[in-house]
């Protein structure tokens, strides 16, 4: 017998009886629902939670936080160190940011920058790590600079946030910092032009404001040329006008740029995430204090696969319970359809083909009843991600954190809840498909022997 | 064609443990002939109906042998014995046994869609036996709304779609009037001599024994010779 021919011998049969069929895929959809809506809670608590512990940071980033001083002659990270971690085996970048040691009052058309800092960045590096950018492209030359997203951001009166305005307008065109300087015993200024090409991506947590101008090498270069120290650093004095003694005698105090440099904000990027590990326990080994997302994020994952393991497990007691209504069904199906089969028995049905129409037609109840669950489960979710933190903010007079979800649906969990609803669903039409193949010809035909 | 040597049969009836053995059938011996028809005769509880289970392969013989087309079937399991039915015979029962939730042609289609036949082909075979037998114009109608002729000729097209070389008739004209009777034992002999189709029927009437080649009594269970 063709599949066709199953399907529509199924189709034909199931129509026989549409209320009892209505009630059983109601019951199987049901209980798909209640799986895939149990189970989103837990999918949907731990990528809230694992958005917020990794934020805009790279999960395959090793962050180096210094050395152990029992092993090395201070803590501090220099430009040997970072040599050694890009020769460690695979390690993709090693990025660190250089802050520039003045305020550099950067200015755009005349108009002052709401800049909070300026940092030197190896853009090569950077651009491995994936740094990532909202409009325009990393530097190629030396007087190349990106800014961040809020750069443009307005304040109000009380330094809150009061307006944006779109820090791309600023693409190409020239910034002017006003480096600063001391020399022949008083303070001087010189402008440094650098071109404006890209702006980094808005930071994904809400609160999080990037108004920095990263620059690269050649800019603090020029900078600590005029400076004679390292990051252009400026001495600081308690009197308002210093002496040329005390100026020089403070610059003399300071690292030279020729100096041994250490390096902050270290990041040692992997190549991929399952290569963290490796890379973490050598650098302990070496004796670097670091620290990673991932590990952070095993923890948490582990917990949250246990959770969400024991959620689909309850879950699929339901969809269990569901299948009684389909071993029900079932069952209704063969005692009432018995002399048919009987006389398909009796002119030539192989008793394989009465068992798999039967598991055709339960297994169709589950595949009816996993699709309406899995529709009604997206809806469900959906009103929940949307009605719990309007709910809670009414009732409870808490704030939802923007971005955070009591519900997700992973492609696979619904289908992995279809397979079990379907698995299930052929299971419990299997006894009473059995009990159709064992069906007598003679009783069902009911002819005297 | 069929074959039947030294086969008896009995029923057990009664609770497990304190079962009561009923002989139907004893020691049968009979022989059918390729293109026969056989008209199996004998009062009721005689065991006819037995015998034609036993060659239909619904029961099977406490012992003895059957061999049909050759082959023995004694032992063939219960999907073997399917294929063997599907491929060797057709079946026109007394009280006709169409699916009442299948319209006359889907009743007719049925052992060509058992055997996998594409539905085109299918068409075409059933809407021409249909006319054959003079129900094409049933062909929407469900059981229900039949005739006990109709159906009967519902039934022989469908024991006939699958061309089998042999048909069993259990009855056939059990439930019929006299009229269609005629029209069912014309088609009968029709069938027998235009394609050569071997016909065993179990009959009490006399009528229905009367165009047979062979009548054969059983009596009591046993063969009882030509009538």
């Amino acid at each position: 017998m063709k599949f066709s021919d199953q399907l529509r011998f199924v189709r034909q049969n199931m129509k026989k009886n549409k209320t009892r069929l209505f009630m059983t895929v109601l019951a199987t959809a049901m209980g798909c629902t209640f799986l895939i809506v149990l189970a989103s809670v837990g999918f949907g608590l731990q990528q809230s939670m694992v958005d917020n512990i990794v934020g805009d940071r790279l999960v395959t980033a090793v962050d180096i936080y210094g050395k152990n001083p029992d092993m090395h002659k201070d803590t501090n990270v220099y430009a040997e160190d970072i040599a050694m971690f890009r020769e460690l085996p695979n390690v993709k970048a090693v990025t660190y940011r250089n802050y520039i040691g003045q305020w550099l009052n950067p200015k755009v058309d005349g108009e002052e920058v709401g800049s909070d800092r300026t940092i030197q960045v190896d853009f090569e590096a950077e651009a491995e790590a994936g740094f990532a950018l909202s409009a325009g492209r990393l530097p190629q030359q030396d007087n190349e600079a990106v800014i961040g997203y809020h750069i443009r951001e307005q304040l109000d009166e009380q330094g809150a946030p009061s307006g944006y305005k779109d820090a791309s307008e600023w693409l190409n065109k020239t910034m002017t910092l006003e480096a600063g300087y001391y020399k022949d015993g008083e303070k001087k200024t010189q402008p440094i032009e650098v071109v404006i090409v890209g702006v980094t991506e808005k930071p994904t947590k809400e609160w999080n404001r990037d108004k920095t101008v990263y620059v690269g090498v050649s800019m603090l270069e020029q900078l600590e040329a005029l400076t004679g120290t390292q990051n252009g650093e400026l001495p600081y004095f308690e009197v308002e006008n210093p002496t040329a003694e005390q100026i020089e005698a403070a610059l003399a105090n300071m690292p030279k740029p020729t100096e041994s440099r250490s390096y902050s904000d270290v990041q040692v990027i992997a190549d991929h995430a399952a290569n963290v590990k490796g890379i973490v326990e050598t650098l302990r080994d070496k004796g670097f204090y670091n620290h990673s997302i991932a590990d952070e994020l095993k923890q948490v994952n582990l917990m949250f696969a246990i959770m969400k393991i024991g959620l689909i497990f309850v879950g699929t007691i339901a969809v269990l319970i569901a299948s009684i209504g389909i071993f029900n069904t079932m069952t209704m199906a063969v005692t009432e359809r018995a002399q048919d089969i009987g006389i398909m028995k009796a002119i030539g049905a192989h008793p394989s083909v009465i068992r798999r129409l039967f598991l055709l037609e339960s297994a169709m109840i589950g595949c009816m009843g996993a699709i309406l669950g899995t529709i009604v489960a997206y809806l469900i979710s959906v009103a929940v991600n949307a009605g719990l933190p309007v709910i809670i903010k009414q009732f409870m007079e808490e704030e939802v954190p923007s971005g955070f979800l009591f519900s997700v649906i992973p492609p696979y969990l619904a289908a992995l809840s279809c397979a079990i609803a379907l698995g299930v669903a052929v299971l419990s039409g299997y006894r009473p498909a059995l009990r159709a193949t064992r069906i007598d010809v003679l009783s069902a035909l009911r002819r005297d022997v | 064609m069929i074959e039947l040597a030294g086969v008896n049969h009995q029923f057990k009836i009664g609770k497990r443990g304190k079962e009561r053995v009923v002989p139907v059938l004893h020691d049968i011996h009979l022989r059918v002939e390729k293109g026969e028809i056989v008209a199996i005769v004998g009062r009721s509880g005689s065991g006819k109906s037995t015998l034609l289970n036993l060659m239909s392969g619904y029961i099977r013989p406490s012992s003895g042998e059957i061999k049909v087309a050759g082959k023995t079937v004694t032992k063939l399991d219960e999907g073997e014995w399917a294929n063997f039915r599907l491929a060797n015979y057709g079946f026109i029962f007394q009280s006709f046994q169409l699916i009442g939730s299948m319209t006359a042609y889907e009743n007719v289609e049925l052992p060509l869609v058992l055997k996998g036949v594409a539905s085109g082909e299918r068409r075409k075979k059933v809407m021409q036996l249909m006319e054959q037998v003079g129900i094409a114009e049933f062909a929407g109608h469900y059981p229900s709304e039949l005739s006990g002729g109709q159906q009967q000729r519902v039934s022989v097209a469908r024991s006939l779609i699958l061309e089998p070389p042999i048909v069993l008739a259990d009855e056939p004209s059990g439930s019929l009037d006299s009229e269609n009777e005629k029209i069912l034992l014309t088609m009968i002999r029709q069938l027998n001599h235009e394609l050569g189709i071997t016909f065993v029927i179990i009959t009490h009437d006399e009528q229905v024994a009367s165009i047979a080649h062979r009548a054969i009594r059983l009596q009591d269970g046993r063969i009882g010779g030509l009538v």
